[in-house]
Order: C-alpha cells, then structure tokens, then sequence
C-alpha cells in the first residue's frame, strides 16, 4: 500500500478484458459441478455429505470469485484480502458459538458423576476436583441434583427434547431481568 | 460550485461518452480502484448479513440432524437444481455484460443486462411456484404453520430458517433486478464506455455474490438438509 | 515524507468566504456534498440525541433517589431506561467521534477535497434522521421495555413497541457502515502526495480500525434485529426455547455486534486522545507504530470475546471459559496505548489547555473503566458481578469517562477549526471540573453498590443501598451541571468568540495548515505531505 504518485489528469482508466473463453469455461465448469452436487446428495457418505457439499460449493464460489469478479486479475491485491476477511470474521463466529452450543450439558453430564456437597465442596480433598466419584454419596436434596433437564444425555437428539439451552431451573436467569 | 462539480461525472456528453472523474479524486484510475473496493466492502457486509443465518442454520443442524434430514425431503430438489442453474447463467450473462462494456460495446451489454433480468425474473418465477407448493401443504414459518405428517417437530426451525435465508436472498434477487435495469437505462443512454463502466461492473459484483449466496444455500438446504 | 517545497502556503485567516458561508439556505445545507457540512449537521443531531439521552437519565437516577416509586411506576421505569440506553447507544456515542468529528477531519487529514464517496456520505447522515425517527416514534408509543439488548424470549412477547425500536437501530446500522466504508476508501485511495501509512496522524489510525469494525460487525446486528422482528411477526421460533429454538443464541448473534459496537465506540477516542496529547504536549507520539497497530489489534481481538457478555446466560462453561481467556487479551492493546501516552506526556511541553485537560481526565477515567473490565472478563468474578451496578459503572467509566470525555476534548481541540471562533477559557475549566467531578460522584459508588450486591434496572432497592443511590443522583446534578455551563459557552463563542486563527494550537497535522474555518475545497492548492504529522518545528516553520 504505497501513496498515490502524482498522476496526470489524463491517467485514463484502461480495462483488462478477459477472453470469452475463458467466461465460458468457468460457466461450464460451474454447470458440472452442480452436476456433481445433485448427483452426490443421492449418494450417503454420513458426515462426509456436508464436507463433500461445502468443498464443492466453495470450488464454485472460487471460480465465481476469481474469474467472473475478476479477483485473480486485479491488480490491487487487497480486494481479495477484504473479501476473503469476509469468510474469516463468518468462521469465526460460526466457530465460537459452536463451541457453546456444542458443549452444552457437557458440564452437567461432569458434574452430575460426580455429585458435591455444597456445603463442604473439598471434604475428599483433591478428588473432589479430579479422578474418581467420592466414596461419600451425597445428599440428593442438594442445589446441584436439581438440574434434571439438562441432566439427561445433552447430546441425544431425542425429536421431542426441548433444546438443551432451555433454561433448566437452576441455571441463573437471563441477565436482562427488569423490575416489574 | 463544490456541489455541482461533485455530482455524478458521468453526465453524458452528446454522443462519445466523455467521461471527467471526479473533481476529489486525482485520475480516472484511482476512481476506479476506489469505486471497486469501496463495492467489494459492501459485500462484506452481505456476506455477514447472509452469515448470521449461515451460522443459525450450522447450529440447529447440528443439534436436530434427523429432524433437518426430514424436513429437506420437503423440498424440491429438481426446482431448486434449475434455479441453481438458471442463476449460474444468470452469473455469465452478467459477467458477459460487463466485458462488453469494458470493450464500449453498447448493443452486446443491453443484450447480456436484459438476458441476466431474463434469467433472474425466470428464478423468481420458480421460487414463486416452489412457495406456492409449501404454503398449499401448510409449510409455512413460525405460527403460520400447519403441515401435518412430520415425526420430528424441529422441522419448523428447519423451515423457518428456509424461509428466512431463501426469503432475504430472493429480496436481494429483486433488487438486483432494479439495479440491472438501472444499469441496462443508463447504458442505453450511452453513458458507459471503456475509459468509464465502473456502475456496471458495480452491479455486476453485487450480482455475483447474489449467485454466491445461492451456491451456498441450495446443498445446505436442498441437498443435504 | 517528500522533500519538495511545501506547497501549502500562508493562507490567510479565511474571514471571507469558508465552508458555512459559502452557499445559503436551508437546501444548500440538506443537499450539501461537503463532507464539513455533513459533520456540523452529524453535529447538531448527536448533540441533540446526548441532551434527549441525557434527560432520561436524569430521570432514572431521579426514580433512584429513594427506594419505591419517587416519581415514575416501575414498568415507566424500565421503558426510561431502555430508551436510555438505545439512544445514548445508537444515535449518539457510536456516531459522535466517526460520523461528527471523523466526518470533518478526515479529507482535512488526508490531505483531500473531499471523502471518497460524497453522496454516500449524505446519504449515511439521511439514514442517522430516519433510523432516529423511527426509534423516537416508538418513544411516543411507549417505548420499549427489554433493556436496549433485547433479550428474547421477553422481546418477542411484550406488547411494548419493540419493532419500531428496533428497525430504528437497524436503519441507523446502515448508518453506520456506509460511514466505515467511505473512510477505509477515503484513507486508502486519497491520501496526499508524501503522506504513507506511517506519515498519517494517529487519529486516521484508529478511524480505519473503527471502520473495519463497522463493516464486520454491523451487519450481523442487521440480521440479528431482523430475526427478532420475524420472530415478533411470525413466530419463526429460532430463539425460542418452546420451538426447539435458543434464546442464548440470540445473544451470541446481538453480543457479535455488540462486542465490537463498543470498540467502534472506544477507539476514535483513543485517536482523538492521541492527537490532544501529542499537540498539547508538542511531543511525537511514543511509540507511533505501536499505537498504530494496537488500534488494528484491538478491532481484531474485539471480535473473539462476546461471549463476557454471556458467562451467566445459560452458556456452556466451555464456551464461557475460552472466551474468559480470550477477554484478557484484548486488555494488552489498550495498556500499549496508556504506556506509550504517558511516554509521550513524559518530558513534554505540557500546556494545560481544555483539551489536555480532558485528555488527562481521559487516562484516569479509561484506566479505571478499563481495569474494571478485568474484573469483569474473568469468570469466577463474573458470576457474582454480572447484571449489578459494577458492570453498569464498569460501562459508564469506559463509554462516558472514556469516549465522552475524548468527544468533549477533541470538541474543544477543533471548535476553533470548526467554527473559526474561540470558546471562553475560564467557563470551559470550570465546565470540565463540574464534568469530571460530577461524573466521578455519579458512578464511582456504583462500584460498591455493584460489589455489594444491588441489581441492574431495578426499580426498587434494598435501604442498604439508599446512601449510595442518593449519592449518586446528587453527583448526576453535578454532571448535568456541567453540561449545561457547557452547552452555554460554546453556543455563546459561535457569535461572540474570539476568531480563532488557523492553528491556536501548533499542531502539525494537515488541518492546522489551512484556514479557520477551511475553504469549502479544505485546501487553497494541491496538497503535499511535506512534513510529519508530529513534526511541530517544521510546522512552525511552514507556517511564516
């Protein structure tokens, strides 16, 4: 990113144009692809549907993106830099909020093996953080015992389970709590 | 006067389209440069606009899978497959248009422009009968709902998200149509030419990330639900 | 930095024809492309919406004078507050610095004409009124009352005017972006003959890296509010535990924005900051780069910490413990900015103007608001602070002590600039201490209440807290005080100040080398970059 030399008010813009061929092959290129696509989906390769689905969606949004948005022949590179930030910044939160909503009930699935006494948290020292359940059963009338809801295995996708996100009774409420 | 200088440079002048950048700017190049990446953070903003649903729609197949799988069956694939198609032609005609342009070939761009507004009516027209199909068998977002015969009740997160993201998109297709035509008015005014096409090339990049989108939505969607 | 002559020479004091006066008329001023012009109405409205919000939170500490109702109902009350918090928000800390004084400065900075896209800028400042109206529309009809975060499942289920609300604040998302993305082209394709990267003054630094901020994040916001306006509308149940959906996913996709919503808010400030101490101390910046950089950095880590906003809303403690760990890290660029200030400050010619003045308010304020911030982002302590009048300080001191404050000093630096007139010294001191003074009364007990346990957006109270609460309206009179000396004097100096003349105060930044106020066109002639923004001898020099 240099500074703009002076230029004279007569710096015309001169276009580069691509080849007709090249417009058409990329069209046909994008048309078997979606060939490939639809004629896959018949196909059941488990989790691998969705990897094969993305990798074959983006080969076409790269093909789109270079040739017919003319990325690949700009000269001013940082355009593609600010499209592909774009995919990054969406990963990223694609990533983080997965990384709750992965993991919920994961706690309490923890914690539920291994049961605490609020009141007296380290009676069995250090294997009340780590390691095997304490020897003491715990009274079941505890705060802790009483997240039933997300209690049961989180992960299974049971069609009629609420979402493992509703909050369960235990669970502090929402933060915006106005006075009524 | 600033205010007049500023306004739109490409006033037409006569018949040659003669063009004068404007008067901020220090050559016609740097408008250029600015008028693309000035577009291309536009995009940006669409793609994170589009990306929140992208997001919703990973997190929620994530957590009802069987339910998605089910529910995609609803669609139709064989109508969602031509829109994709019709669309990725709607994407050569465009960039087609825009090479014409670069080359001051007015007949060959209002031809590549009407074909795109063609091909993007044609998409709308199809998105039209496939919403028909699911308002009839009562497929419909949130409280309008009243399909009957699905074994997982997730499917209304699956449709409502349909709905949302095929919805929003086919609102940007209309828009485009508007902005093509804007394009496909001012070219037949013989405002564009090699040294100035920067709208067309403009609504061209907003055209093709409106396929992008689309070449997203339809496996997610359509294919593997 | 080139070495060619300098081209920009003596320009006379333009008493003559300027920016406000070269054209007439209210249309010349509501179909204007001058981006100065542009500014001063961004100017007038911010203001306005500072005053309305401003009000309204008079009225709210007014309630919290006593415990019970002291002279509202509590739903009244949380109506107040919300709409305390959307238009202090969305129409006046996110816009000030970018959309008032970026607006203004930055072709000036840059050594331009103009921004990159003049009617995109007017267009943003049509969209500000709007997205205002509307919102003010839902005022009328009773105002929402969720909290200006809009939690579901509430949101979706109370009968107050949420739409409205909330497609104002979308309205004025665009706003926003189109602000962003003329600056990020305006300082990449427009900057003068000899002005690189690291020939820029600080401030354009930090305009970039709000920029980026605004065109990642906006959006996402956009598409947040639109789904909470399906789900209004249609039921659409995708945060709605009932449906199968998840109201904290709501709050993942609204904190996305809102995260680095108040990066957008924080770092013009720092830019202005920058500027004040470097001109008001005649020093370089210490450490230019790294401040530079640090405004980038702090864009880019404020986008992977949102969820500390979330530790209590029913988050995954995986999730609440990675972005826990990732907050820490957003605090590092800030302390690069504090140290280096301090380094500049170190051995300057320090003068203590108004703008210094709010500067060195602004590293005791930020400090504080900053630090409290760590408090915040780690996990255990959350949990005992969260949703209390620790966060509500905490945001206060970040936003008020720290953005204000810098709007109000960068006001101050450049009203002569703006305006061409200078302001009363002696109102403006006593101003800034009724200001600060007032500010710390209000808020600092809030901490203690906080850390005692009171409650956010409550209506009622224990009397444990009456002291504190008490304590704390009387310091809002003070502040309001403030202002309102404030208020007087600047709109006093645009008819009976002092002609400012082009640079009262010696800086060396490309705005001081033109007239107060400038020339419609900014410049007399082509500009060139022929000295640093920092290099105040050469200035001085130029200047003859």
């Amino acid at each position: 990113m240099h500074t703009e030399h002076a230029v004279s008010a007569h710096d015309e813009h001169v276009p580069h144009v691509l080849p007709l061929s090249r417009y058409l092959g990329v069209w046909g290129a994008l048309l078997v692809l979606t060939g490939a696509t639809v004629g896959v989906s018949y196909l059941d390769f488990g989790t691998w549907n969705v990897v094969i689905a993305l990798l074959v969606a983006t080969t076409k949004a790269l093909l789109v993106a270079s040739v017919f948005m003319h990325l690949a022949y700009e000269k001013q590179k940082f355009n593609a830099v600010v499209f592909l930030s774009s995919a990054v910044f969406l990963a990223t939160l694609m990533a983080l909020t997965m990384i709750d909503t992965k993991s919920r009930g994961l706690n309490e699935e923890i914690e539920g093996a291994r049961p605490k006494v609020v009141t007296q948290p380290f009676v069995n020292g250090v294997a009340d953080i780590v390691g095997k359940p304490p020897a003491v059963a715990p009274a079941p009338a505890d705060a802790k015992a009483a997240v039933p809801a997300s209690a049961q295995s989180p992960a299974a996708q049971a069609p009629t389970a609420p979402a493992p996100a509703a909050p369960a009774p235990a669970v502090p409420p929402a933060p915006a709590a106005p006075a009524k | 006067m600033i205010n007049q200088s500023a306004r739109a440079p490409s006033e037409p002048a006569a018949v040659t389209p003669k063009f004068h950048f404007a008067h901020h700017f220090d050559s016609a190049q740097t408008q250029f440069e600015a008028n693309k990446l000035g577009i291309w953070l536009f995009l940006v903003t669409e793609v994170l606009l589009f990306g929140g649903l992208f997001g919703a729609f990973a997190v929620f197949r994530s957590w009802y899978l069987p339910a998605f799988v089910e529910a995609h069956h609803h669609l139709d694939k064989v109508m969602g497959s031509v829109n994709t198609v019709v669309l990725i032609c709607s994407s050569l005609t465009m960039a087609l248009a825009v090479r014409s342009s670069q080359q001051s070939k007015k007949g060959s761009t209002a031809f590549f422009l009407a074909s795109t507004i063609a091909l993007a009516c044609t998409f709308l027209v199809i998105k039209y009968f496939e919403y028909s199909h699911k308002i009839e068998h009562g497929l419909l977002p949130g409280k309008l709902w009243h399909a009957e015969g699905f074994v997982y009740p997730q499917a209304k997160i699956f449709f409502g998200l349909y709905f949302m993201m095929t919805g929003i998109h086919g609102l940007h297709v209309l828009i485009g149509i508007g902005l093509i035509g804007w394009a496909f008015l001012r070219n037949s005014r013989s405002e564009f030419s090699s040294s100035y096409y920067a709208p067309v090339e403009g609504v061209g990049l907003y055209w093709h990330l409106v396929d992008l989108i689309w070449i997203y939505l339809f496996p997610l969607l359509y294919l593997i639900g | 930095m080139a070495d060619t002559a300098a081209v920009v020479g003596a320009v006379e004091d333009a008493r003559g024809t300027n920016y406000l006066n070269a054209e007439r008329g209210i249309m010349s001023w509501l179909t204007t492309l001058d981006h100065k012009r542009i500014a001063i109405m961004y100017l007038a409205s911010i203001l306005v919406s500072f005053a309305i919000g401003g009000v309204l939170a008079m009225l709210v500490r007014l309630e919290l004078l006593t415990p019970g109702r002291t002279i509202m109902d509590a739903d009244t009350y949380n109506r107040i507050f919300t709409l305390h918090g959307v238009v202090m928000i969305f129409l006046f800390i996110i816009p000030a610095i970018p959309s008032a004084l970026g607006n203004f400065l930055v072709p000036l900075l840059v050594g331009a004409k103009d921004v990159a896209f003049p009617r995109l800028n007017l267009l943003s400042l049509y969209l500000y009124w709007i997205g205002g109206v509307v919102a003010l529309y839902a005022l009328v009809h009773g105002g929402s009352d969720t909290g200006w975060t809009f939690y579901m499942p509430y949101s979706s289920k109370t009968a107050a005017p949420v739409i409205s609300t909330v497609l104002g604040a979308f309205i004025m998302g665009f706003s926003s972006i189109l602000t962003g993305l003329n600056f990020i082209v305006t300082i990449h394709k427009l900057r003068a003959k000899g002005m690189g990267w690291f020939d820029m003054p600080l401030f354009l630094w930090s305009i970039y890296a709000t920029s980026i901020i605004q065109i990642l994040a906006t959006p996402v916001l956009g598409i947040t509010l639109l789904l909470l306006v399906a789900e209004r509308l249609f039921g659409i149940g995708i945060f709605s535990a009932d449906q199968g959906g998840d109201p904290v996913l709501f709050q993942h996709f609204f904190w996305f924005y809102s995260h680095p919503a108040v990066y957008i808010m924080i770092l013009p400030g720092m830019g202005v900051i920058s500027e004040l101490i470097a001109v008001h101390s005649r020093r370089r910046p210490f450490g230019y780069k790294a401040i530079g950089f640090s405004s980038v950095a702090i864009a880019l880590l404020g986008f992977l910490v949102w969820g500390h906003h979330m530790f209590v809303s029913g988050q995954s403690p995986v999730a609440s413990a990675v972005f826990s760990f990732l907050t820490f890290f957003v605090a590092i660029p800030s302390g690069v900015k504090m140290w280096n200030w301090l380094a500049t400050l170190y051995k300057g010619s320090i003068v203590l103007t108004v703008p210094m003045l709010y500067a060195l308010a602004f590293l005791f304020l930020f400090s504080i608001g900053g630090l409290t911030g760590l408090f915040l982002g780690m996990l255990a302590v959350n949990v005992h602070l969260t949703d209390t009048y620790f966060v509500v300080a905490h945001f206060h001191y970040v936003m008020m002590g720290g953005t204000l404050i810098a709007f109000l000093g960068g006001l101050h630096h450049w009203w002569p600039k703006l305006f061409g007139k200078m302001y009363d010294e002696k109102l403006a001191r006593i101003a800034w201490a009724l200001v600060v003074i007032g500010f710390n009364a209000t808020f600092f007990v809030q901490f203690i209440m906080g850390a005692r346990g009171m409650p956010r957006r409550y209506y009622d109270y224990l009397p444990k807290y009456q002291f504190f609460h008490a304590f704390s309206t009387v310091g809002s009179w003070i502040l309001g005080a403030g202002f309102l000396v404030m208020l007087y004097y600047l709109l006093i100096s645009l008819k009976n100040g002092a002609p400012a003349t082009k640079n009262p105060w010696g800086g060396a930044s490309l705005e001081w080398q033109t007239a107060s106020p400038p020339i419609t066109e900014n410049f007399e002639h082509e500009v060139e970059a022929v000295h640093g923004p920092y290099d105040f001898e050469a200035a001085l020099k130029g200047n003859r």
